[in-house]
């Protein structure tokens, strides 16, 4: 990240060219687990966007103050503290999304793109570009997520609901209202509307002349940094 | 011996405390703020299944017992006692499954409510739909779980959750039979 | 005895953590390439899963008796950190071999949800000290099982003809799908059993 990219693109490289879920395959966890409705999955996509905001703030406002041994663990306190203060404040005025995203809520702590940013990003660059960082990367995973829970609750359900929009009826029921692809909202689903999404997203590159997205072995994973470099190569095996 | 050295070991260290205070006197503020809030949205949650389950009851009584149950009676405006509220719970698919369950005095349940499931997405969780909540409404007894054709007390399964069905089935049962027991201690 | 039994067939079958629930998905994709290193990932985690929650189950009931339930997440986080480093020091020093075999995941696991996610799920249950180290322990094994059979159905997939565009990370995911479908299978097994 050294070149000096204008904020535009730091904000929209992470809605497609290096969106987080479909390019960089982070996350994947929440990504397959709460897309089970197109409302659970923007509901977790905000609150992972909300956090990755706040933490990316806060971590490089604090880059010259961190000693860079102690990194992980001061980026690991500040994300828990903001993702613990988004649970509390969704609890207190969204309960029955704290209902719906259930136990992924808290998990957002050990969410790859969080940590993943604060160390590729937040901390070797200045707020407001890291604040945009966050911004784009959140938007990139609300839309993977948004992509995932339509294709799985329509085909699974056979409709579309949005309890804040039209009383919390369904939207429409058009083909498949009475015969819904069941599979789809269970797990296998999950796992199959996912490999598409990659490979759609594959052949977008492809046109780009970007390489595929790649399976990370170790390389991805944040605490990478802190793994010692026998390690390291030991990881390529 | 290795080099003790300030820079090193102690201001990573008093850094990474600094931090973690801060962050904890954070937290304990955003508590502050919302713990009143979301008691008040338990308060009220609580208030609106207790309705549901009970459409004619005005208001409730304060929690009481019958040996290690707990139960709550709906009253009328005169605040007679019109019948009772039990909140119960049983194993699902995916964790245990919470029901309120009103019963009015002639034995026959006034309405049930779903309080917490983690059931299969599309499959458990249409426990949450009034067609199958419904199902319970107007009868007294011990239900049973069909899969096709219910008749009295008995309840059709949700397709492809039957242990769901069986869960919440196992639940009311359970509010019928300390009914019996509130019911046959006040006599 | 019997919900012993329960809790732990439950973990590794029907509700598997990594094919149902979806946690620990990173180790699952990334690590699955070959059965011996998929072996060994899924050791160390049930390994770690399983002194995670002996150690957090104590610190739980200390934060919630205090009032201060709001701190779970970051201490538990905190706690799961220290003890993989803590393991790392230990193994190095006095078990070298086991340190070989498991110590290039340790550090991966701190960021493994499966291992928070447990924690966290123990809690919400309900489950007692008991309980919650039975549904550690069976998460651990429901993750080593879907591991090597994942990383079994991988091999044997890098000597097959896949079409150009689903080459790499798509054709893995369906053959994921296919994996977990077939877990579904299991489903109300335990149930039966258990009756």
């Amino acid at each position: 990240m050294a070149e000096k990219k204008s904020l535009g693109k730091e904000l929209t490289k992470g809605f497609l060219d290096e969106n987080p879920v479909l390019r960089l395959v982070l996350g994947t966890c929440p990504t397959l687990a709460v897309s089970t409705s197109v409302e659970s999955a923007i509901g977790m996509g905000l609150a992972a966007t909300i956090v990755l905001i706040c933490s990316n703030i806060a971590i490089s406002a604090l880059r010259k103050v961190i000693p860079s041994k102690v990194r992980i663990p001061a980026y690991v306190v500040v994300i828990a503290s903001f993702v613990t203060i988004v649970q509390m404040l969704v609890k207190a005025f969204a309960p029955s999304l704290d209902e719906q995203l259930g136990v992924y809520l808290p998990l957002i702590v050990v969410n790859c793109i969080i940590l993943g940013r604060a160390e590729a990003f937040a901390g070797k660059n200045n707020v407001l570009a890291s604040a945009v960082d966050g911004l784009g990367m959140g938007i990139g995973f609300t839309i993977a997520l948004f992509l995932m829970g339509f294709i799985r609750e329509f085909f699974g359900t056979g409709t579309v609901t949005i309890s804040l929009i039209n009383d919390g009826k369904a939207l429409w029921s058009p083909i498949f209202g009475e015969n819904p692809i069941l599979i789809f909202i269970l797990a296998p689903g999950g796992f199959f509307v996912f490999g598409m999404l990659i490979m759609l997203a594959n052949k977008i590159a492809e046109r780009k002349g970007k390489p595929k997205a790649q399976l990370h072995s170790c390389k991805a994973c944040p605490m990478f940094a802190t793994c010692t470099s026998s390690e390291k190569e030991d990881c390529d095996r | 011996m290795k080099k003790f050295s300030f820079k090193e070991v102690c201001v990573p260290a008093i850094v990474l405390f600094l931090i973690a205070a801060i962050c904890t006197a954070i937290l304990a503020v955003t508590n502050d703020v919302t713990s009143a809030q979301i008691a008040k949205n338990n308060a009220e949650a609580e208030r609106q299944s207790r309705q549901i389950v009970f459409t004619d009851a005005k208001s409730f009584s304060d929690a009481k017992t019958a040996g290690d149950k707990t139960f709550v009676e709906a009253l009328d405006e005169e605040g007679k006692v019109i019948g009772y509220i039990f909140t119960t719970s049983s194993k699902g698919y995916g964790s245990e499954i919470k029901i309120m369950t009103g019963i009015d005095l002639q034995g026959k349940v006034t309405g049930i409510e779903i309080l917490s499931i983690e059931e299969t997405a599309g499959l458990g969780m249409n426990a949450k739909k009034d067609d199958f909540k419904n199902q319970y409404v107007g009868a007294s007894g011990l239900f049973n779980v069909v899969k096709s054709n219910p008749g009295e007390n008995e309840i059709q399964a949700l397709t492809g959750a039957t242990i769901t069905s069986n869960a919440v089935t196992d639940a009311v049962n359970e509010a019928v039979e300390i009914y019996k027991t509130v019911t046959g201690g006040d006599k | 005895m019997k919900i012993f039994f329960s809790i732990l067939l439950t973990a590794i079958l029907t509700q598997n953590f990594v094919l149902a629930k979806f946690l620990g998905i990173c180790p699952f994709l990334g690590v699955s390439k070959k059965t011996k290193t998929a072996t060994g990932m899924s050791l160390a985690v049930i390994f770690v899963m399983v002194l995670a929650t002996a150690v957090t189950y104590p610190i739980n009931t200390l934060l919630v008796n205090n009032g201060l339930e709001y701190l779970q997440t970051i201490v538990f986080i905190l706690v799961i950190a220290a003890l993989v480093q803590l393991v790392e020091i230990v193994l190095k020093k006095y078990m070298p071999p086991l340190y070989n075999s498991l110590g290039i995941y340790l550090p991966l696991i701190t960021t493994n949800c499966a291992v928070l996610g447990v924690v966290l799920l123990n809690i919400d249950n309900g489950y007692s000290f008991a309980e919650s180290m039975v549904n550690s322990l069976g998460a651990g094994i429901g993750f080593l099982v879907a591991m090597v059979m994942f990383a079994g159905v991988r091999e044997r997939m890098e000597s097959s003809d896949v079409p150009e565009s689903l080459k790499g990370l798509p054709i893995t995911l369906v053959a994921a799908s296919l994996v977990s479908m077939s877990f579904l299978g299991f489903a109300g097994l335990v149930e039966n059993i258990f009756a």
